[in-house]
């Protein structure tokens, strides 16, 4: 299908961008990659009136590390976190997400901050972003405001921004040395998730599992920190017997939707084998590599 | 509303300036603009990939791209991948591996195949059928599209090898 | 008359395709394509949203005064400018029933057209869509198989009882006898999940009219250009004679294509009437929602058997989805007498009944979709096969040989009277169990079914595969407006080189090369000199064009018969030039020469030449000029291609994924033409089935809302998903057609399903499973697993 009319505007720098968002504000969507919000305009489930382009803000296209923390601008493309060594070594959990969304194309143009705020509940950078606890830079021509990914996503497709505002940045606290790893299952071997896992963990020798954030898609509206999953980890050495006890857990406090792709007992249960899943891959890791 | 914008790009390394409607999708703008019918359409919701092009040396879905928000792009078609006179290696090893039924996803494959084999010119079975999942063939059950594309890359790197 | 002694063995070479290099560089012309003038119309058609309800008002004021919209209109105005579609099925127990090619006061499925808009292009056209205000008054639904036929459910039909469109019943002479006689009884039912073809390319049609507006250049992504011709013309009311449908390249068909649609209807009637070419494409949504949707059926099978595994009787109740409209040409009775007929399938099953059913519902209306019931109705018999195993403790494999049609008693005329000349059910399936490993996979199962977090098992499918029907294969399913035959039109041009017009249409299986294939070994000719023409009805012969594993049949047979003719007058003429018998002449390699006088030959160039006058020579005397030949062939019934596949699978005990772990084919399309491409049909076709079987489903809610109609949630295989098939050939050439081929198009789908079905209920047998539907989600199996374990930890 082809999408309704908009009027369109491409500024060159990021304050002409919130000087659009503020004259436009509701009627308004900030364009990036595109791969989630075109497939919604072509479909005309949503037909805005005015879309304000980043792609010509290069100023909006960074990684680097500051204050212990990842950050990512908002032109910041998927495939350059993918690609990125940085990133790699200082949130291992985004480098794990990046190939499950979607194919290269889509990585090559669609971006990690376009992801988060279109807050489809089955995406995997918000699974990233709830897992590391991430801080959402949110810019309006009145200023800027941070939210946390706990306050960011709200529900399907919903994010916290007011009209005018644009994220403008992510922040991944970094745990240095930390192991991550990023588990689905799907109704093919490649595609949108039933359900996902995304996990980091620090693994301190003696001490075991530290830093547990564990973070699970497919399971509600929102991504949702699997907590009781994380507080049976933390401090300890992970064996079978845990294992166990982190499946039935990831289980606990969740009520997942049910739709044609599977049924809530399934996304229960799947929580469940995907989080040790997850825990496992990273403890053999951590176990590999002593 | 019909605002239209200017937008110039290069496509397949010539220039082109026009005047498009904002909402006037890249993929519509190569064949029906530009009448470069080679990248198709098959559902304009970004899955299955037969509309696959290059922006800037990148795959890209074109069907989930305004033609204007590519202001200033280089963009890569399926017409820019063979010679006059001669197919490309991954197409010549598409043909020879009956890779190939009714074509109509095929540029789109051979984007991503491009693609693939510069970044990563020696992949494994595994590599490749995980790229491809950017396309999705109907008809031939990707069975000899990834005998294709490991035997063009034996030939590329045969090529790289010599010059 | 078979092979040419004389050719160059082309036949059963795998020639690399003439068609590859346009297509590959993206110069391949599909119809929207096409070139386009600047005033041309675009269409968009206003969709239902309710499954059924009665059109109270269309109010189109604000679509008509958007810029760029040149008109509007309704079922009542395209009413007046072509008739509505019929199917006329000539079967007892099939009730006839109209579809407007707009509807008029009533609609029956969510996606039915209730309006067209004519725009400058495809945006404002949607634009228009949206500004097309309809008021409807919504109406009861009946949107399930299982419950439409209930005396209370809501009628898709006013005159269609219970929602019965079709009711057919079969029993032979003893039956019941026969019956009582099993030792054994198994019952099962099966059910498959609605799908469809989904080609990559969606339908689309452009219709140019001329510049007096009363004949019609008809472009279409349609495997039936000639079926679709005629009935432009009695719908649009047109004459034939100034219609011409031209096929551009398809982009995919699958049986989908091989509908006539109201769209395309629609399009040539407004062409006509505005005197203007009109254009249509579909979308990916209207595809999903308004193209023949397919399978949705269920089977209830009671076998009645002996110790020996070796089956007595067969009862069968086939209930087949309808959709709300019997679609053209097939009708609603293809999948509900294809299946009951089919499923005896190579067994010497003697003893059968069956009632067969179409029911409508308020769903998109069912058609050909490749594999046409056999899929289902081979996972029902190859079902019970297996099941009777497990009861007897007897092999399944085992239980198929002592069932088997042995080789040496073909022909053999099943229990419906359906003829198998040749086939190799038999040595296909000893042969696939060794490639496989079979006994070894047993006997390493037998240790245990659980290995590596995963249950291990191994599926058959062992089938008949029915090909190249005609007429009488046709009008044995009642359905008199499809001739049956096809044809071939040879012309050797004045230049000596070869053109042929098939009555086909190609939508990617290579018949510009495989055609050629076959008259350049008939004739001696050099293939590149042989050009296979296509899809044009204005110079193709007429005939039943293409789907139904019906191309290398019908067209292989009429090409040989066309060259007969054109070969003998070639002989004649180079006797005539040679001073030779034209029985001592030989073509070979474009040259007739006399036998055993090498150096006595001319090329097929001067023959020509000669024909057409262009020389000083004459022609013999009583010879006409030129040299072209037209035949047509008719098939008898059908002849049957067979194959077995085999599928080793994996199911994660934890999250009820299926990981197809190898994949055998053995597979006999008798005579074969090109090898390579063989393997490609059975390729593309086990990955459809796998697909089938795994993760394609079409889901209509209880208020016949598709809830999936997009590729995000109707999901198809990826290069992941898919393995690569082993496939071993045996060719049992036909010896009813003409060539000894059969076809081959349809075997990949109508394996798959029931040998992956199989292969997971084989895996989870051991669990005391039981699978008799798909698709088998991974949530589905799971719970399955999780129950069973769960209920055995009880016990």
């Amino acid at each position: 299908m082809k999408p309704a009319p908009f009027e369109f505007f491409a500024p060159r720098s990021r304050d002409e961008v919130l000087e659009k968002l503020a004259d436009y504000g509701d009627d308004a969507r900030v364009l990036s990659g595109g791969q989630s919000l075109v497939p919604l305009m072509n479909m005309r489930i949503i037909q805005p009136r005015v879309i304000v382009s980043i792609n010509q803000c290069r100023e909006l296209a960074y990684i680097h590390s500051t204050n212990g923390r990842l950050v990512c601008g908002a032109l910041t493309r998927q495939a350059e976190a993918e690609e990125s060594a940085e990133v790699r070594q200082l949130a291992p959990l985004l480098s794990e997400a990046m190939p499950l969304v979607g194919g290269a194309a889509n990585r090559n143009r669609g971006t990690v901050c376009g992801s988060l705020a279109h807050a489809d509940p089955l995406a995997e950078p918000p699974a990233v972003a709830v897992a590391l606890e991430a801080e959402l830079i949110v810019a309006s021509k009145a200023g800027r405001r941070t939210l946390s990914a706990e306050e960011f996503f709200v529900s399907e497709l919903q994010n916290a921004m007011r009209p005018g505002e644009m994220l403008e940045e992510v922040r991944f606290p970094v745990k240095l040395g930390a192991k991550a790893a990023f588990v689905e299952v799907a109704n093919r071997r490649h595609g949108f998730a039933v359900v996902g896992v995304a996990a980091q963990i620090t693994v301190d020798g003696a001490a075991g599992c530290r830093n547990v954030r564990i973070a699970a898609i497919g399971v509600g509206a929102r991504p949702l920190r699997l907590r009781h999953a994380e507080r049976a980890l933390e401090g300890k050495s992970v064996d079978a017997l845990l294992l166990k006890h982190v499946s039935e857990a990831a289980r606990e406090g969740i009520n997942p939707p049910s739709d044609i792709h599977a049924d809530a007992d399934y996304r229960r249960h799947m929580a469940g084998v995907l989080a040790v899943r997850a825990v496992a891959r990273i403890w053999g890791v951590a176990i590999e590599g002593t | 509303m019909s605002q239209k914008l200017n937008v110039r790009m290069k496509v397949n390394g010539k220039a082109y300036e026009r005047q498009v409607e904002p909402r006037y999708l890249l993929a519509d703008f190569l064949r029906h603009e530009l009448g470069l019918k080679g990248t198709h359409i098959g559902c304009e919701h970004g899955v299955c990939g037969a509309c696959t092009v290059m922006i800037d040396g990148r795959t890209a879905r074109s069907c989930l791209h305004f033609a204007i928000t590519v202001d200033g792009a280089e963009i890569t078609t399926v017409e820019g991948l063979a010679r006059e006179d001669k197919l490309h290696p991954i197409q010549q090893a598409f043909h020879e591996n009956h890779a190939l039924q009714c074509g109509y996803c095929t540029p789109g494959f051979l984007m991503t195949v491009t693609e693939l084999l510069c970044r990563n010119p020696d992949p494994s079975t595994d590599e490749i059928r995980r790229a491809l999942v950017n396309n999705i063939c109907r008809c031939t059950g990707y069975a000899n599209i990834v005998k294709a594309v490991a035997a063009a890359a034996e030939v590329m790197r045969g090529a790289a090898g010599r010059s | 008359m078979a092979a040419s002694a004389a050719g160059t063995g082309y036949i059963g070479k795998s020639i690399l395709r003439r068609e590859d290099e346009y297509l590959l560089r993206g110069n391949g012309r599909f119809i929207d394509d096409l070139s386009e003038s600047r005033d041309q119309i675009h269409l968009g058609f206003v969709m239902s949203p309710y499954a059924h309800a009665r059109i109270v008002s269309i109010d189109d004021g604000a679509a008509k005064a958007l810029p760029g919209v040149i008109d509007v209109l309704t079922g009542v105005d395209l009413a007046k400018i072509a008739k509505p579609m019929c199917t006329a099925i000539d079967l007892p127990g099939y009730v006839i029933h109209e579809r407007p090619v707009l509807a008029i006061d009533k609609v029956r499925f969510v996606g039915e057209q209730v309006a067209v808009v004519l725009a400058d292009s495809p945006y404002v056209a949607q634009d228009a869509i949206d500004l097309v205000h309809a008021e409807y008054d919504p109406l009861p639904v009946a949107a399930d198989l299982e419950t439409a036929r209930e005396p209370d459910a809501p009628l898709v039909h006013d005159h269609i009882e219970r929602n019965i469109i079709f009711r057919a019943e079969f029993k032979t002479e003893g039956f019941d006898q026969a019956f009582a006689e099993g030792e054994f009884v198994l019952k099962e039912t099966f059910r498959t999940g609605r799908v469809a073809g989904v080609p990559i390319e969606p339908r689309g049609c452009l219709a140019v009219p001329d510049h007096v507006g009363d004949s019609l250049v008809f472009y279409s992504s349609t495997q039936v250009p000639h079926i679709l011709r005629t009935k432009l013309a009695l719908c649009i009311g047109c004459p034939e004679p100034r219609i011409r449908v031209v096929v551009p390249e398809v982009g995919g068909g699958f049986g989908t294509k091989a509908q006539i649609y109201t769209e395309e209807i629609v399009a040539a009637a407004l062409a006509l009437k505005y005197r203007r070419p009109v254009k249509w494409i579909q979308d990916r949504r209207e595809e999903l929602l308004t193209s023949i949707h397919s399978r949705d059926h269920r089977y209830d099978i009671e076998a009645a058997f002996g110790r020996d595994g070796i089956i007595k009787a067969v009862r069968v109740e086939v209930l087949t989805n309808a959709g709300a409209y019997s679609s053209y040409p097939f009708g609603c009775t293809l999948e509900p007498t294809g299946g009951a007929r089919m499923l005896v399938g190579p067994y010497k099953i003697r003893n059968y009944a069956y009632k067969a059913f179409a029911v409508a519902t308020h769903t998109c209306p069912s058609g050909a979709y490749r594999g046409v019931a056999q899929p289902s109705c081979f996972l029902t018999i190859e079902g019970m096969m297996d099941r009777i195993g497990r009861k007897l403790g007897i092999d399944p494999a085992e239980v198929r040989l002592r069932n088997i049609i042995p080789t040496r008693e073909l022909p053999w005329v099943n229990v419906v009277g359906v003829r198998y000349d040749t086939g190799s059910y038999e040595e296909s399936l000893r042969r696939a169990l060794e490639i496989v490993g079979y006994n070894a996979f047993r006997k390493a199962q037998a240790k245990g079914h659980f290995v590596g977090g995963k249950y291990r098992g191994i599926g058959i499918c062992n089938f008949t595969e029915i090909s190249g029907a005609g007429a009488p294969g046709w009008r044995a399913r009642g359905v008199a407006h499809l001739p049956g035959f096809d044809s071939a039109l040879l012309r050797v041009e004045p230049t000596g080189k070869i053109t042929v017009y098939m009555s086909h249409a190609n939508s990617g299986q290579g018949h510009l090369t495989t055609f050629a294939q076959i008259v350049a070994e008939q004739l001696g000719a050099d293939i590149n000199d042989v050009t296979v023409v296509e899809g044009d009805s204005a110079l193709s012969p007429y005939g039943t064009n293409t789907f139904a594993s019906r191309s290398a049949v019908t067209g292989g047979g009429a090409a040989i018969r066309a060259s007969a003719k054109v070969s003998e007058k070639m002989k004649r003429i180079a006797g005539h030039l040679l001073e030779a018998s034209p029985q001592d002449i030989v073509l070979q390699d474009g040259f007739a020469s006399v036998v055993g006088v090498p150096r006595m030959k001319i090329p097929f160039e001067e023959i020509a030449k000669t024909a057409y006058s262009m020389n000083n020579r004459g022609l013999p005397h009583g010879e006409d000029y030129g040299i072209e030949a037209t035949d047509y062939y008719d098939p008898p019934l059908a002849t049957m291609a067979n194959a077995v596949h085999i599928a080793q699978v994996s199911v994660d005990a934890e999250d009820g994924r299926v990981t197809v772990d190898r994949y055998v084919v053995v597979h006999d399309c008798g005579r074969i033409i090109n090898p390579v491409i063989v393997n490609g049909q059975i390729q593309g076709g086990v990955a459809q089935g796998l697909g089938e079987t795994l993760m394609e489903e079409l889901v209509y809610d209880s208020e016949g809302q598709l809830v999936n109609a997009n590729l995000l949630d109707y999901l198809l295989p990826t290069a992941l998903d898919v393995p690569d098939c082993e496939i071993g050939h045996i060719e049992s050439p036909s010896t009813d057609t003409v060539g000894g081929f059969k076809g081959v198009g349809e075997g990949g789908i109508i394996g798959a399903v029931p040998a992956i079905a199989n292969a997971v209920a084989d895996a989870l047998s051991a669990l005391g499973v039981n699978i008799n539907r798909i698709p088998l989600r991974p949530s589905y199996l799971s719970k399955l697993i999780r129950d069973a374990k769960g209920s055995a930890a009880a016990a």
